[in-house]
């Protein structure tokens, strides 16, 4: 694969590294890295990256930047692997710059005590993703070693997260008091928005393949489910609170079911009319963008329509209805958060609580696994997309 | 054998197909010819029942076409378009096995059928099998079109304009080809061009189409030779026909024998019997040559064309 260009490409000086970096080097000295609050509601006092974690832990942090910036100026044959290591491995053991601040900062005997993340972290590790993304594209890793690299850091970041000394971090804090919830909305989550995900991909297949086989039907029900788009969602969430309400009064079997105006049913029902546009649209355009020489060809070779629609016209449809159902989990799994608000559950609930109390600890709860599940549908669901689209063209 | 009886299409108003006759004996190759939107590639898909007939009757081997399962009629004829129409989704192999699958042949079969065929068509399975479409040249893509297309060794090959997307070199590569394997598996052929040159090269006869009506139905010779109107005229070149006559003819037939066939002398390059005259003509010409000898497959020397003979005999 090592084309000429590719050679001399490797060999020219990089110029987002640097930047990255630089940006990195200047946030992590110049913002807070963490804060230590004597208890969950009194604002903290905030530590610099020098006095949180010393002169030991701030040399390697400035060290490891550092070496990333030079590394990309040098025409070694060999150093984007060399970034890998340094931005992987600082990614993998950012959690323990936290460890030492709380031990270096913790008071003794004060059992309400806790550490909290600051600004200057939360850059640190987003300017080191962004680092790591550009070394892979430049690597044009595979999906075998991105998988790799995801799986390391992530082991590595729960050892520690798990280990001793963290402990008094406010988010394993918050998480330690309520693991029983954490755990129940996080069922809840995935169940809200996995489902309705699920039940709007089949609507939405039906409804594609109605608008194929009638093309009369393409304009009604494409302005039907851009419409229920446009409607604000907590609009749709307040909206089906009476109609529900009424039809549970109406009928007390419903309630036995738990279809109440307010609940998971309210929240289900909106994700789906959430989800159809993407859905519909996606999966119409697949199937429809089939070229219609492909289906000629398999028709005139004598297979059925049923033959033609399984074997052709579905597999050729298939990344790109993948990717309508990508956009609508990502999109899915964030509104499930907002459904909290009519008493759904999930994630949101943690979020909405925190703000009550502000307790910002409790909201970070919440809107980090909200993030972290979005981001791995994404990743999962591009992989899915990528895997079944047939080979492209080499030369 | 197929025959077409005042076969008529009309899509609304206008009338693509007027009321033709034609009758495609087992074994020949037929080739429509004419510019486009003149009906040729309609009066195709009409025989696999991609379009229905408004008027007339469609036999294939006597049988009413309308009579039977539209999908087993399919079946039972290849089906060769213009840029493949292969699928992207499957390789190479498994685009060829499509009609043994349809038709449920057991693995092994369709297994040894898919290196029959691509070894047939000059592709190397062990190389070409598990590659998938996009990764072939024109030419290679095309050569795969054909094998999906005899893979079940059907009685009849519809092919629309096949070769029509790749470059004239690939293209004429493959016209050869095409004329190998003729004469190997004799498949009732419909063949659809715009490219008269194609035409004459490959067909037993020529129907020539305008406006959706038959102009004239004739082997090569007697298209060039007597054309049935100044369209048919025009289309064949009319000042070109003589050395068009020529590429018909092999040299087989103008050449003079020896008593008996004799090695070729060493170092001289001789013609095959099956080229064609103009080709004589242009090597004599080239070379500066009065007569050159003639090989056959066996690699013997079996007699010698002139010059003189191929002027004599004239168009």
């Amino acid at each position: 694969m090592a084309t000429p260009g590719h050679v001399s490409g490797q060999a020219l000086p990089n110029r987002v590294i640097p930047a990255l970096g630089l940006l990195a080097l200047a946030l992590v000295w110049l913002m807070e890295l963490g804060t230590i609050q004597p208890n969950r509601i009194v604002p903290g006092t905030g530590h610099g990256l020098l006095s949180a974690v010393g002169w030991l832990g701030a040399g390697l942090v400035t060290g490891a930047l550092a070496g990333a910036i030079v590394l990309s100026f040098l025409s070694l044959r060999r150093r984007y692997w060399l970034l890998l290591g340094v931005v992987g491995l600082s990614l993998a053991l950012m959690p323990l710059l936290l460890d030492v601040f709380a031990l270096r900062h913790l008071p003794e005997n004060a059992p309400y005590a806790r550490s909290s993340i600051g600004a200057g972290f939360w850059c640190l590790l987003f300017l080191l993703s962004l680092m790591l993304i550009e070394i892979l594209g430049r690597l044009r890793a595979g999906r075998s070693l991105q998988l790799m690299l995801l799986v390391v850091i992530a082991t590595s970041w729960l050892l520690l997260l798990g280990a001793e000394g963290l402990e008094s971090l406010s988010l394993v804090r918050e998480f330690n008091a309520r693991p029983d919830q954490f755990e129940q909305a996080l069922r809840t989550h995935l169940a809200l928005a996995f489902g309705a995900v699920a039940i709007s991909a089949v609507v939405a297949f039906l409804l594609a393949l109605k608008m194929i086989r009638s093309p009369g039907w393409q304009r009604p029900i494409l302005g039907a489910v851009s419409f229920l788009q446009t409607i604000p969602s907590l609009a749709v969430f307040g909206l089906l609170i009476a109609p529900l309400s009424a039809l549970s009064s109406a009928f007390p079997a419903l309630q036995s079911l738990g279809i109440r105006g307010i609940g998971w049913a309210p929240a289900v029902l909106a994700l789906i009319a959430y989800s159809l546009l993407p859905m519909v649209r996606n999966t119409y355009v697949a199937i429809n963008g089939v070229p219609e020489h492909l289906v000629d060809a398999g028709r005139g070779m004598g297979m059925t329509e049923r033959q033609l629609f399984l074997q052709v016209r579905l597999p050729l449809a298939l990344p790109v209805i993948i990717e309508g159902v990508r956009i609508t989990t990502i999109q899915a799994i964030g509104l499930t958060a907002v459904a909290a608000l009519i008493g759904a559950g999930g994630f949101g609930g943690f979020i909405f609580q925190g703000l009550g109390e502000a307790a910002m600890d409790l909201v970070l709860l919440g809107a980090l696994p909200t993030i972290g599940l979005a981001l791995l549908a994404d990743a999962l669901l591009t992989m899915l997309a990528a895997s079944l689209r047939p080979t492209p063209a080499t030369t | 054998m197929i025959e077409l009886k005042n076969v008529t299409r009309r899509f609304g108003e206008t009338v693509a197909v007027d009321n033709i006759n034609l009758t495609i004996e087992t074994g020949e190759v037929c080739v429509l010819v004419g510019s486009s939107g003149c009906g040729k590639s309609t009066t195709l898909r009409m025989i696999n029942r991609l379009l229905s007939h408004s008027d007339g009757d469609i036999l294939v081997d006597g049988q009413d076409i309308t009579t039977m399962n539209p999908q087993k009629l399919r079946l039972n004829m290849g089906y060769v378009i213009q840029g493949t129409g292969l699928f992207p989704h499957w390789t190479v192999a498994r685009n060829i096995a499509m009609v043994p699958r349809l038709l449920k042949w057991p693995k092994e079969r369709i297994d040894a059928r898919v290196d029959e065929l691509m070894t047939l068509l000059g592709l190397d399975p062990a190389i070409h099998a598990d590659k998938f479409p996009q990764q072939l040249s024109g030419g290679q893509a095309q050569r795969v079109g054909v094998a999906r297309a005899l893979a079940a060794d059907p009685n009849i090959l519809l092919m629309d304009e096949p070769f029509g997307a790749v470059d004239a070199i690939t293209r004429e590569n493959l016209q050869l080809e095409m004329l190998r394997i003729q004469q190997q598996v004799r498949k009732t052929t419909v063949f659809v061009t715009h490219d008269i040159d194609e035409a004459l090269r490959l067909a037993t006869r020529i129907a020539v189409m305008d406006q959706g009506r038959i102009i004239q139905h004739d082997t090569p010779e007697n298209i060039l030779r007597r054309p049935a109107s100044d369209f048919v005229e025009n289309l064949v070149g009319k000042q070109d026909r003589g050395l068009k006559l020529m590429s018909l003819r092999p040299v087989r037939d103008l050449m003079t024998a020896h008593a008996t066939p004799r090695p070729p002398e060493a170092g001289a390059e001789g013609l095959k019997e099956e080229d064609n005259v103009r080709l004589a003509l242009s090597v004599m010409l080239w070379r500066d040559l009065p007569q050159l000898a003639v090989i056959n497959a066996r690699g013997e020397e079996t007699g010698f064309i002139t010059r003189d003979s191929i002027i004599g005999a004239g168009a």
